[in-house]
């Protein structure tokens, strides 16, 4: 088998087990786990888009994520309005939001960029804890919102099993990975990159990097909000501490720079190790030491970034492509 | 034609005058050097023309258009190209992909962009080191690599900003060879750099500069035996009396 055939088949075979996997696995824990998996590297992958290809850190995703929340649910609780409508609005409204933050912040370099924009999630967070109603749309402040199961179906996102929501978002995850592929090979990630790395260089190449940086910030936002919608069609209960977190914001870069930013596979990698060792401590050790996953992850991250600084992603590639070369190279 | 003009150019920084009242023209298919002392405002200068400052007073017209207050990114696509005197390689990445980032300038198209990429790469004969990273080349390609990304622009005038220092002598011979290959494609060239030898041998015309004032101008010879020159290099003690 030449080289591309094999890259083929392994991509063929990853795509089988992902989609077979409900098939085997019945118990809903699992699949719960699973969806938040993929939930975390769609998100982190949006994120990359901003925080991998354009060099900035930023740390306020959340509030993106909870536009997207709040707007779906709004939308269907208050008026019946269907959440696939009120994802796509969500994500438009997170989109201009990312735009007006981009703005004044893409400015800054560094620790000021990602000191901004962990404020903009924080003040978004402590805005909608004190509202109780914004004109006609009720918020109900730090009591959340609650969306009642009834009328379940495809048509409001809704299932009474965890498997459509299972493939929901695995047919999201793949199109952000696409997405993501697509955009690195093209003009916009290759200007995404000079930017980010050389602006002056970049500049002077005929690169607008604002301009380029404010592209990605408007994708990138608006696909975040679509996972916010999903999240509360799934976990039909959102509250400010749920889908404005900081802990949200900081655990999508911790799963990137573990995973590997500004790769493609860096986000999924990053979220297959840590969304596991959050999870599963929280269901042992979830009494006696909570927050336990988070010293986790901090250890991994110093250790990743003293030994693997681009990454996990940095070994496991060059392991996947010295497999395949030999593979290729070996008479059949 | 004239390709660049500058007229009364002046670059405050706080209570310095960078540049005080330059004026300069280049001509279609001209070679000029630009020479001063150390901090005398020569890259200031050429940041100003290409639109990295904006400048404190005076105009820069090029192709007759004023571009004061145009950005740098603007003036690419109009032909204007420019290196870095401390060079800025995008490191982590290919020469390829350095190179590609000047010809997507042109095009949307990647094959396209790879394709004038591999020939821009060709011409200054990094073809085979395409696929290094940028990180690991020695400092004689890494001004190379520069000069490679900005001829992927397709520019008609390239500001070449020292791109010879810290080159040996046999790479100084090399490189002013790609210079004069560069003028014989039909690409106006605006050059700063310090050995003497290369400036006087590539140069239709010099402009000398010593505290952001214009000292002397002319060709090569002139410049070199004007009074005004030497003593700003070696300073006054050593006036041709």
């Amino acid at each position: 088998m030449t080289r591309e055939n094999l890259e083929k088949a392994f991509l063929a075979l990853v795509l089988m087990v992902v989609f077979g996997l409900p098939l085997i696995l019945r118990s809903p824990t699992y699949l719960h786990i699973l969806v938040l998996l993929y939930l975390y590297a769609y998100l982190t992958t949006s994120w990359n888009l901003v925080g991998g290809f354009a060099g900035v850190l930023p740390l306020g995703h959340a509030a993106f994520f909870g536009i997207g929340a709040y707007t779906s649910t709004v939308l269907y609780v208050q008026y019946g309005v269907s959440p696939w409508f009120g994802m796509l609005l969500g994500g438009v409204i997170a989109s201009i939001t990312g735009i007006m933050i981009g703005l004044p912040t893409f400015k800054m370099r560094g620790a000021y960029f990602a000191l901004a924009t962990i404020a903009f999630g924080e003040g978004m967070r402590v805005m909608v804890e004190n509202i109780d109603h914004l004109g006609p749309l009720n918020l109900n402040g730090p009591r959340g919102l609650q969306i009642p199961p009834l009328n379940v179906g495809l048509a409001n996102l809704m299932f009474i099993n965890k498997e459509p929501y299972y493939y929901i978002i695995l047919v999201m995850l793949i199109a952000v990975l696409a997405l993501t592929y697509v955009i690195s090979r093209s003009r916009l990630g290759y200007y995404l990159n000079a930017g980010g790395e050389e602006p002056e260089a970049a500049m002077s190449l005929g690169v607008n990097v604002a301009r380029c940086k404010l592209m990605a910030m408007a994708m990138s936002s608006f696909l975040t909000a679509l996972a916010g919608s999903f999240y509360a069609q799934f976990s039909l209960f959102i509250h400010p501490k749920s889908v404005i977190s900081l802990d949200l914001s900081f655990e999508i870069a911790f799963i990137a720079l573990i995973g590997g930013r500004g790769s493609i596979v860096g986000p999924v990698l990053g979220a297959l190790l840590l969304r596991p060792v959050s999870d599963f401590s929280r269901i042992y050790f979830g009494a006696t030491l909570p927050g336990l996953h988070l010293i986790i992850f901090g250890t991994v991250l110093i250790l990743v970034m003293i030994y693997l600084p681009r990454g996990l992603q940095q070994p496991l590639t060059r392991a996947y492509q010295r497999i395949l070369n030999r593979l290729a190279q070996s008479p059949r | 034609m004239r390709i660049l003009e500058v007229r009364n150019l002046v670059k405050v920084f706080g209570g310095l005058r960078a540049v005080d009242g330059l004026d300069l023209t280049i001509d279609e298919g001209q070679i000029l050097g630009l020479i001063g002392p150390n901090g005398a405002g020569k890259s200031t200068a050429f940041n100003c023309i290409a639109g990295v400052y904006p400048p404190t007073a005076g105009d820069v017209y090029f192709y007759g258009e004023k571009t004061n207050s145009q950005k740098p990114w603007d003036l690419c696509s109009k032909g204007l190209a420019r290196t870095f005197q401390i060079v800025k390689p995008f490191a982590s990445k290919s020469l390829l992909y350095n190179v590609m980032v000047g010809t997507f300038s042109k095009t949307r198209k990647r094959g396209k962009a790879e394709e004038k990429a591999l020939e821009v790469l060709t011409s200054l004969h990094l073809y085979a080191k395409k696929d290094m990273k940028a990180a690991n080349l020695t400092i004689a390609d890494r001004k190379r690599l520069e000069i490679a990304r900005a001829l992927a622009t397709e520019p008609k005038l390239l500001l070449l900003d020292e791109v010879m220092a810290g080159l040996r002598p046999t790479e100084v011979d090399e490189m002013v060879a790609i210079i004069r290959a560069l003028r014989d494609r039909g690409i106006t060239v605006f050059l700063i750099e310090h050995i003497m030898r290369a400036i006087m041998a590539l140069s239709d015309r010099i402009v000398v500069i010593h505290y952001g004032r214009k000292i002397s101008e002319g060709t090569p010879k002139e410049v070199a035996s004007d009074e005004r020159v030497i003593k700003a290099y070696l300073g006054e003690d050593y006036g041709v009396s």
